[in-house]
């Protein structure tokens, strides 16, 4: 049970993108996707996502090729939060939010959106944003408010026990220290909630602090995968981001992340 | 956070309300405005009478063959236009998308005006006949909306100006076309065409808008389900596929039935400026912007405000008829430049 990619290759235009990529990402773990800039980072996550559709090699949700599975089956096994576009009408934060909601909008199913609703606002803080106007929002605020909606898309009803992914593009963009913090969090405890988290990050202390898993990506190929420990080697990231840089044990017990 | 909850849950159920009420006082509206519009007129006809039964023959000839099927189309018309409008507002992301700026209407009317001038007489005395305006607009139309879709590589998000720079030249080809068949025409012809270009809604008879209504409440119907897509594309196409939403379907869908809505109706009414721009933004301002209740609202709105219009056109000077592009146009086009200035405020 997972979302992978198996030998996948995306060339535009004759130029390689990825090449020979698998990766897999399991329910319950935080996966860590680093690489320098040009390393195929989102290209990997919008192959993931289903956006691109690789030149050679397959995709998997949980064992079944996304080739065979229709745009709105491929919805309910994971969400995606990416750099979003401005909205051009007046739309409020609640009704961003409820654009995630897959079930349908009859009687029966208002209340359960409303619990469903509700939960996931508090849960990524945002409750007293509800009655705004999104486009009121600062560029911070409706990040949150974007990722609340890729939440409530991996709504399952408590008796479930499907899995679930969140593929996530750089989230932490535009966002304070306090809200950083606070989304990966949420993050966190999604993952042990049983989502399998894949999350695009720049910053190599938050990728170490927070994934169970590093993937490092360069020049379309991955370099190595594995734990922080097994991942983070000095002599590997020096050489794949051509600049030195030493690791050191966070001296304090108490840091920041 | 209970109180903030409580607040959430309670502006979600007003906002339903709300909108359901909005929409209640619009269908009256349309209704109340049909019936006054089918009993006021140059020949007086009392809706007393009328309901009693004791109406005389002549009266009742001219409410049912005159002003009821002037009234049916004159409400058709407004709905589709207003109807198609909300969803290429919506569709396009482009909040001055509108079937008469981007040239939808001037395709059709170009393609009603070859079928006018050119097409041969026994055509048009065929069983086809009444189906040979309609279909010769809904092509127009579609012939357009696939022009725009190839320059705009699939309606992609070029920006505004770029699409409505796009429509100018196609109003302007559209209109040398017809200047040329304009100037080959006969006389009757002319005065056809003439008609055509200001739009009016007289001289409707139940043979030609049975096909009209066929295709107008078929095309409006096919519309309805894509409300909550029209909502999700809003996010941007990507985003929109990743929540499962056939993107690809989804413009044929809004495409094609607002190419077939606003193509039947240029055919049997001639072009009506402003409507489709100006109904929606009016019934966002009234009720919000989501589609569900957007698209209702505004085929109501667009239906009211067409029979009134149309009204005033036979009402204003009497016993002769204002053309009703006019009326709208000339409320339309300050309007629409209202709009311009707001949208530096980026909030529609």
């Amino acid at each position: 049970m997972s979302i992978k990619s198996e030998a996948v290759d995306v060339s535009i235009n004759h130029v390689k993108l990825l090449q020979q990529l698998s990766v897999e990402l399991l329910p319950g773990e935080v996966v860590a996707l680093v690489g320098p800039n040009g390393a195929g980072k989102s290209t990997l996550l919008r192959v993931l996502a289903g956006d691109i559709t690789p030149t050679r090699g397959n995709v998997f949700y949980e064992r079944q090729n996304i080739a065979n599975l229709c745009i709105l089956q491929r919805a309910h096994y994971r969400s995606v939060m990416s750099q979003s576009q401005p909205m051009i009408y007046d739309y409020s934060v609640r009704d961003i939010v409820s654009m995630g909601w897959l079930h349908g909008d009859n009687e029966v199913h208002e209340n359960t959106l409303e619990l469903a609703l509700q939960k996931t606002i508090k849960k990524c803080n945002i409750d007293h944003l509800g009655n705004r106007r999104f486009n009121t929002l600062s560029g911070g605020e409706q990040k949150r408010v974007h990722f609340a909606r890729a939440l409530l898309q991996l709504w399952l009803p408590d008796s479930s026990s499907k899995h679930r992914y969140l593929l996530l593009d750089e989230p932490l963009a535009n966002l304070d220290m306090t809200h950083e913090i606070s989304m990966l969090g949420v993050i966190k405890q999604c993952a042990e909630e049983g989502i399998g988290v894949l999350i695009v990050l720049h910053d190599l202390n938050l990728a170490a602090k927070f994934a169970d898993k590093i993937v490092l990506c360069d020049q379309g190929k991955v370099v190595s995968q594995g734990t922080p420990e097994q991942v983070f080697d000095s002599e590997v990231l020096t050489s794949v981001y051509g600049v030195t840089i030493t690791l050191s044990q966070n001296p304090l017990t108490i840091s920041y992340y | 956070m209970d109180k903030s909850n409580h607040n959430l849950m309670f502006t979600n159920t007003l906002g339903y309300t709300k909108q359901s009420l909005i929409l209640f006082l619009l269908i009256i509206l349309a209704v109340f405005s049909a019936i006054v519009a089918s009993t006021n007129g140059s020949f007086e006809v009392s809706v007393v009478n009328l309901i009693r039964g004791s109406a005389t023959d002549l009266q009742s000839l001219v409410i049912m063959q005159i002003r009821l099927p002037r009234v049916i189309l004159s409400a058709l018309v407004g709905a589709s236009l207003g109807l198609s409008g909300a969803a290429l507002q919506g569709l396009f992301r482009n909040p001055l998308a509108d079937p008469g700026l981007i040239g939808v209407s001037a395709g059709a009317a170009l393609g009603a005006a070859i079928v006018i001038i050119i097409s041969p007489a026994f055509l048009i005395d065929s069983s086809i006949g009444p189906f040979l305006l309609p279909l010769a607009g809904i092509s127009g139309a579609a012939g357009v909306i696939f022009f725009l879709y190839l320059l705009t590589k699939g309606f992609g998000h070029q920006g505004v100006t770029y699409m409505l720079l796009v429509g100018i030249a196609v109003n302007a080809i559209a209109g040398v076309a017809i200047g040329i068949l304009t100037y080959i025409s006969s006389d009757a012809e002319l005065r056809t065409l003439t008609f055509w270009t200001m739009g009016s809604f007289g001289g409707v008879t139940w043979n030609l808008l049975t096909p009209a209504i066929v295709v107008i409440l078929g095309a409006m119907l096919y519309m309805a389900p894509a409300y909550r897509a029209l909502d999700l594309i809003q996010l941007g196409e990507v985003e929109a596929y990743r929540l499962g939403v056939d993107v690809k379907g989804l413009k044929y869908r809004v495409i094609m039935s607002a190419a077939a809505a606003v193509g039947a109706s240029v055919a049997l009414s001639g072009m009506i400026g402003f409507v489709g721009l100006v109904v929606p933004h009016v019934a966002r301002m009234l009720g919000g912007v989501s589609h569900r209740y957007l698209l209702p609202a505004s085929a109501t709105l667009g239906a009211a405000l067409m029979i009134s219009a149309d009204m005033l056109a036979r009402m204003v000077v009497q016993p002769a008829e204002l053309p009703i592009g006019l009326i709208t146009s000339a409320i339309g086009s300050p309007f629409f430049l209202w709009l311009i200035f707001r949208m530096k405020q980026n909030v529609y």
